[in-house]
């Protein structure tokens, strides 16, 4: 942490270490938060490689470990993997679609000590689930999958990504979740990153769906308080103040994608500008204190007014680099998801003309594509980015 | 009509006490007597009684309330004295209050409701024990046919009741976790209005009773006003808690109430009383962060940071030690009351069953 002079407050050590271990999913949501460009199994790192980034991290002062993908169960050293978090005392919860092969590895992940098991659920009707997801029977493996993570006495959480397509579905979710016997329910509205960025025409819902959903998760919270814990992440396009993206830039989360590039964010890779660090040259704590991709948006240093003056600075950390730029044009921008930014009404706007609109079709995440983000952007409304 | 109501023998070689000495054998009958040592109440206090024993205390207990101004409106009418009169019926105003939503019996209706019940149904005390009815009428008629002395004498328990309801109010919110101070609301205003009426009350029993004879009797009344209440835990204790056997048409448990949500069903995993016992489901983890230097719990996606007492605590949940048994080792660790730090941790763990991370 040689980049600290001595005057500065001291660097936070990061709690949260988010291991992507693969982009192979046998899901193909189009709201996924990989990069349009997914890393293919033969750039993925190794095990030893894997054990050493988790050892480095527990040193380093982080907590938990987010088990994630693509779908984390793809990859055959995931017992080991998870053993390796038991061992250093990491808390391992492991972010799964609950297909595949996620139910057969499952007894053997318990036994090594996983802590902790997020499943995700893209809609309660399967028919409705199995489209979002693009593939067919996913619903009863997933179903089954939590039968055999409560059973075992995992304790459970349910994913659901909220978007138009499913946001009919609040209440069922909630349901679902109880009847599951899960102990937290996120309700995740979807953050426009990523494929959600590409299908976003397809995925934004109204206002009116919006409010309505926030007032069930209200009521459902107060009727299930001790037996459901439910989390709530409201779409920022409607929002008044932006989300502090992963705790603020460089503060909480570290990111390590399958081919080992250590990111701020899981979307920071669409900051084109920016050079960032692989844990094959560097340690995790020499990234951490000292890659220029960390380095460039820590703190309020790099703010731009109405950022710099705000009395928020510091709780929302200016909201979001990534929607900066692709709302904004500038990384460095206040977030147009903030009600102070002078784009703000625009992206609002946005979002409830698309929102208005016939949704498109998904364009389902594939490795190998070459997708490029088709939507309207409020710098432009006429032109592609 | 004439209700013969017991009175001792005279007993001719008693001498005249002097006020001190009649107030203190007043306070000596308190002392044997009063209910504060009945069983049930020990039960209540002690937070051994279940939701249901409660529930049916707190019914039998309203029909009580209900009928003290009733029983005061009778004392008020034998009073000649206008002085006397606007003395007595500040204990009316106590119990009815000045406007609807007001008064003891309101908030005793309250108490009621916020054990579970639908207020209609404890306003009809269509399901009070008849042993209840009878005792809280004989004190009505008591108070209506004895010479207005012994009416006074009879109140006179509430020289014991402070003592009563300090126990009972912090035995119940400690024991309890169904039970909330706004709850106990009632009891907050007798801690005050009890003392004063006892203090008038007495004064006037010291001034009245002039001779062996009245004195005998202002004692017998206080007496009878002990039994009217024992009576009352007596018919609960045989209801409710052993041998059980619950009279005809008395309340049973599960009805009069309003129809649970799902919310305080759910209760049944975030709600921890003393006798429970706590632990820390698979995938909550108590750990030393090096790093940091401090205690962390590791929970589903979210730390919680402890300071030392949390932790003390948390190192004593190991799924076999009861809340009680865990207040127990604290205490002698820190050598302080077990009462208060078990109040205190069955607060920190009841939010943390409520997050989830905590489960009994």
């Amino acid at each position: 942490m040689n980049a600290i002079t001595p005057n500065a407050p001291a660097l936070p050590a990061p709690v949260g270490l988010l291991a992507e271990l693969t982009h192979r999913c046998p899901l193909r949501c189009p709201y996924c938060s990989n990069p349009l460009e997914l890393d293919r199994r033969s750039g993925e790192l190794d095990t030893a490689t894997w054990q050493r980034v988790l050892t480095e991290a527990a040193a380093l002062g982080v907590l938990h470990v987010h088990l994630s993908g693509g779908e984390p169960t793809a990859r055959n050293d995931i017992v080991e993997i998870t053993q390796t978090c038991a061992k250093l005392g990491l808390y391992s919860n492991l972010i799964t679609s609950g297909v595949g092969g996620a139910l057969a590895k499952l007894d053997a992940l318990y036994d090594v000590g996983l802590d902790h098991v997020q499943l995700s659920v893209q809609g309660v009707d399967a028919a409705n689930a199995e489209k979002i997801g693009g593939l067919k029977n996913a619903q009863p493996q997933k179903f089954a999958f939590a039968e055999r993570v409560t059973q075992l006495g995992l304790p459970l959480t349910l994913n659901s990504v909220i978007h138009r397509g499913n946001i009919h579905e609040v209440e069922g979710f909630i349901d679902l979740a109880v009847k599951l016997g899960a102990k937290r329910l996120e309700v995740a509205h979807t953050q426009y990153y990523g494929w959600a960025y590409v299908n976003r025409a397809a995925l934004m819902p109204n206002k009116a769906e919006v409010d309505r959903s926030i007032r069930i998760v209200e009521e459902a919270r107060e009727r299930l308080k001790g037996q459901l814990v439910i989390d709530l992440v409201v779409p920022d396009y409607y929002a008044k103040y932006p989300k502090a993206c992963a705790g603020g830039w460089g503060r909480k989360l570290m990111n390590v994608t399958p081919a080992g590039k250590v990111l701020p964010c899981h979307a920071a890779e669409t900051i084109k500008q920016l050079e960032f660090w692989y844990v094959t040259d560097h340690s995790l704590g020499d990234i951490w204190a000292n890659s220029p991709a960390f380095t460039a948006y820590r703190g309020t240093d790099w703010m731009q007014e109405p950022c710099r003056s705000c009395d928020r600075r510091e709780k929302d950390w200016g909201g979001c680099r990534c929607q900066a730029l692709a709302l904004a044009g500038d990384a460095a921008a206040t977030d147009p998801a903030c009600s102070l930014s002078p784009l703000h009404a625009k992206v609002r706007d946005l979002a409830t003309e698309e929102a208005a609109e016939t949704p498109p079709d998904y364009t389902y995440r594939t490795i190998g594509s070459n997708v490029q983000p088709n939507v309207r952007s409020p710098l432009n409304e006429e032109a592609p980015l | 009509m004439t209700a013969q109501f017991p009175t001792p023998v005279t007993d001719e070689t008693q001498r005249l006490l002097s006020p001190d000495e009649l107030a203190a054998a007043l306070r000596d009958i308190g002392a044997r007597r009063y209910h504060n040592l009945h069983p049930f109440h020990r039960l209540l206090h002690d937070g051994k009684l279940n939701k249901d024993q409660v529930r049916a205390w707190a019914l039998n207990r309203y029909y009580y309330q209900a009928m003290i101004p009733i029983k005061d409106a009778a004392v008020l009418a034998r009073m000649e004295d206008a002085g006397l009169r606007r003395i007595w019926r500040q204990r009316i105003v106590d119990h009815d209050g000045d406007a609807p939503g007001d008064g003891g019996i309101e908030r005793w209706l309250k108490l009621a409701e916020g054990v579970g019940f639908a207020r209609d149904y404890v306003e009809s005390t269509q399901g009070i024990l008849s042993a209840t009815r009878f005792s809280v009428d004989a004190y009505v008629h008591f108070v209506k046919e004895r010479s207005l002395l012994e009416a006074i004498a009879s109140s006179l328990t509430e020289m014991f009741s402070p003592t009563i309801i300090s126990e009972r109010v912090a035995g119940m919110l400690k024991n309890y976790s169904f039970i909330t101070k706004e709850t106990l609301a009632y009891f907050d205003k007798r801690l005050t209005q009890a003392p004063r009426d006892a203090d008038f009350a007495l004064d006037y029993v010291q001034k009245h009773a002039t001779t062996p004879e009245l004195q005998r009797r202002a004692m017998a009344a206080l007496t009878f006003k002990c039994n009217v209440l024992w009576t009352q835990l007596d018919a609960l204790y045989f209801a409710y808690v052993a041998p059980g056997m619950i009279p005809p048409d008395a309340w049973t448990p599960g009805t009069g109430l309003v129809p649970e949500t799902a919310a305080t069903q759910a209760a049944g995993t975030g709600t921890l009383g003393p006798h429970d016992v706590p632990r820390l489901p698979r995938g909550v983890r108590l750990r030393h962060d090096a790093v940091r230097d401090q205690h962390v719990l590791l929970a589903p996606e979210r730390t919680f940071d402890l300071d030392a007492n949390a932790v003390a605590v948390l190192e004593y949940v190991d799924g076999a030690r009861t809340v009680r048994d865990i207040a127990g080792l604290l205490a002698e660790k820190f050598t302080a009351d077990r009462a208060v730090i078990e109040a205190d941790i069955l607060v920190m763990l009841n939010d943390l069953a409520t997050k989830r991370v905590l489960e009994r």
